[in-house]
């Protein structure tokens, strides 16, 4: 697997590459701002890009500006954006261009070496990962949407550690639960959204989607 | 209390010259004119006394207005005494009239020096209130920006490198040297990182110590040898204390960056409510105020207070900036 990473500051870009390496993630172009990032993109097709929000020239949300892009020009190009905040509003723009192959994390979940590489293999096979702050957040304004309103508290937690992108078993092990009765929270939570019967996967993504334009 | 002394003896008057006047036989009426001299003092000054009643800035207007009146009532009073004749007292009140709206239009269209006073004032404060929130609002920023790409960057990577010196700890120690070594020096940088940023925001040791403590302490800390002089007799207050602090440390830093002085002097007194800091140095001169340069941002500071900051620094030097805040002492340190 191949990985462009765009970070500006050399620090974070050397740990993140260090780390992909040691985990036999190729580092195909290491860059610090969003012309760079667009230039090897284009050159070096990778299969996932990681982004820093925060990059030159004017410090402020250009990493989510060009992951955005990057996939205007390319759809379905798997991006992960990572941030040292994080906010909704980004994370609910960043699945406006799709919300397959996308990911949006804080740094410090980098920490966590074993689940931020395995983040990074999910999101390249399409996947979509958030932080659990950004899950947190949306999960206290559920009253504020009747849909969600339906769910019960135990199917808003499910959904929440889907949205964080963790599988079934992962869940089930989480809540501790049987992999069953997750299996039963899950598809009364697509009934609840009326979400249709397709692809597994895809009716994941939908659910995480639905739950994100929440307002 | 005279005013009304001064009344129940013209009404006194005024009585026992009706009571001579009905004894002598009743016969024309002359005390009118005894009343009408009477009352004329104290029509006056029940009038001034109500003109310098009105509100500050009024009272001259109010004044002439009410004496205005008084006059015009006399001079109607003389017409009927004196038989209510031609209507003569058309002319004088006519004349009285205009110089009293002539005075008020005056008035009304030219500000008093007072009013031009508060306006000068009012677009002062408007102006450094503008730059006090500007000045306010680019640290802020500084500060975020400096805590994001500093101190909070750092843990980031230390973190990073923990979690992969913890997957490589069963697979292969003896990597973990060169990442353990590396956490802990970033460790280390973030912490200066931190205290930069805390003293960038209120140093300690201007807490501790004050103005003057904290411009000695800094001094000691410069590339070119700094003496301070003068004294403070008392504490300045907080505000004033760091801006004055933070305008030293600006000037000190362009000496250090630019001047290429091979000394400098800080002086510091306090005369007649007024907190005067000098800044000289031996180097090349050549600073200015503008928009731009770092001094400028401090005259915007000291601005708030009321305070005032001029340079001399002409080409070859020597510079001085040359700062005075007003300012009031609390007591003196103990």
């Amino acid at each position: 697997m191949r990985a462009v990473i765009a970070e500006d500051l050399a620090l974070l870009r050397d740990g993140l590459a260090r780390i992909l390496r040691a985990h036999d993630i190729d580092v195909a172009a290491a860059v610090g701002d969003p012309v760079a990032l667009a230039a090897a993109l284009e050159e070096q097709q990778p299969d996932i890009a990681i982004v820093d929000v925060r990059m030159p020239p004017t410090f402020t949300n250009e990493g989510l500006v060009a992951a955005i892009e990057a996939r205007a020009r390319r759809p379905g190009m798997p991006v992960l954006v990572l941030s040292q905040y994080v906010e909704q509003l980004y994370a609910r723009e960043l699945m406006l261009s799709g919300a397959e192959g996308v990911g949006y994390l804080l740094k410090d979940r980098v920490a966590e070496v074993g689940m931020f590489v395995e983040t990074v293999r999910k999101v390249a096979g399409g996947g979509t990962v958030l932080d659990p702050d950004v899950v947190t957040g949306m999960l206290t304004h559920h009253d504020r949407n009747q849909v969600m309103a339906r769910l019960t508290p135990r199917e808003r937690e499910v959904l929440g550690l889907m949205a964080e992108g963790r599988s079934n078993a992962a869940i089930a092990g989480k809540l501790v639960v049987t992999a069953k009765a997750v299996d039963k929270h899950i598809n009364s939570i697509f009934m609840k959204l009326d979400l249709p019967l397709d692809a597994d996967d895809n009716r994941r993504v939908l659910a995480v989607l639905r739950y994100l334009q929440t307002d | 209390m005279i005013l009304r002394l001064e009344a129940n003896v013209s009404v006194a008057i005024g009585l026992l010259m009706l009571i001579i006047w009905a004894l002598a036989g009743a016969r024309h009426f002359w005390p009118a004119w005894v009343w009408f001299g009477l009352a004329i003092p104290l029509g006056f000054q029940v009038a001034i006394r109500r003109g310098l009643r009105a509100p500050k800035g009024h009272r001259l207007l109010a004044t002439h207005g009410a004496i205005t009146g008084v006059l015009a009532v006399m001079l109607l009073t003389i017409w009927v005494l004196a038989g209510a004749g031609p209507f003569w007292p058309v002319w004088p009140i006519l004349g009285l009239s205009v110089v009293f709206v002539g005075h008020a239009w005056i008035r009304h269209a030219l500000p008093s020096a007072r009013e031009q006073a508060l306006a000068d004032r009012v677009e002062v404060l408007t102006r450094t209130r503008r730059g006090a929130l500007d000045v306010q609002a680019a640290e802020l920023q500084r500060i975020e920006r400096d805590l994001h790409d500093g101190a909070q960057a750092r843990l980031v990577s230390v973190a990073m490198n923990l979690g992969l010196a913890e997957e490589l700890l069963s697979k292969n120690p003896q990597s973990l040297t060169e990442l353990l070594a590396e956490a802990r020096s970033s460790t280390l940088t973030a912490l200066d990182d931190l205290r930069t940023v805390m003293r960038g925001i209120q140093p300690p040791v201007l807490a501790d110590r004050g103005l003057e403590g904290a411009i000695r302490a800094l001094a000691l800390d410069l590339a070119v040898p700094v003496t301070v002089s003068g004294e403070i007799p008392g504490r300045v207050p907080v505000p004033v204390e760091s801006a004055a602090y933070f305008a030293v440390c600006e000037c000190l830093a362009n000496i250090v960056k630019h001047s290429s002085a091979l000394q400098a002097m800080v002086d510091l007194g306090y005369r007649n409510g007024v907190l005067s800091v000098a800044v000289r140095d031996d180097g090349v001169g050549g600073a200015s105020l503008t928009a731009g340069s770092g001094l400028r941002g401090v005259a915007r500071r000291l601005e708030v207070f009321d305070g005032t900051i001029t340079l001399a620094s002409p080409a070859g030097g020597p510079t001085v900036v040359q700062m005075e805040v007003p300012c009031e002492l609390s007591s003196p340190r103990t």
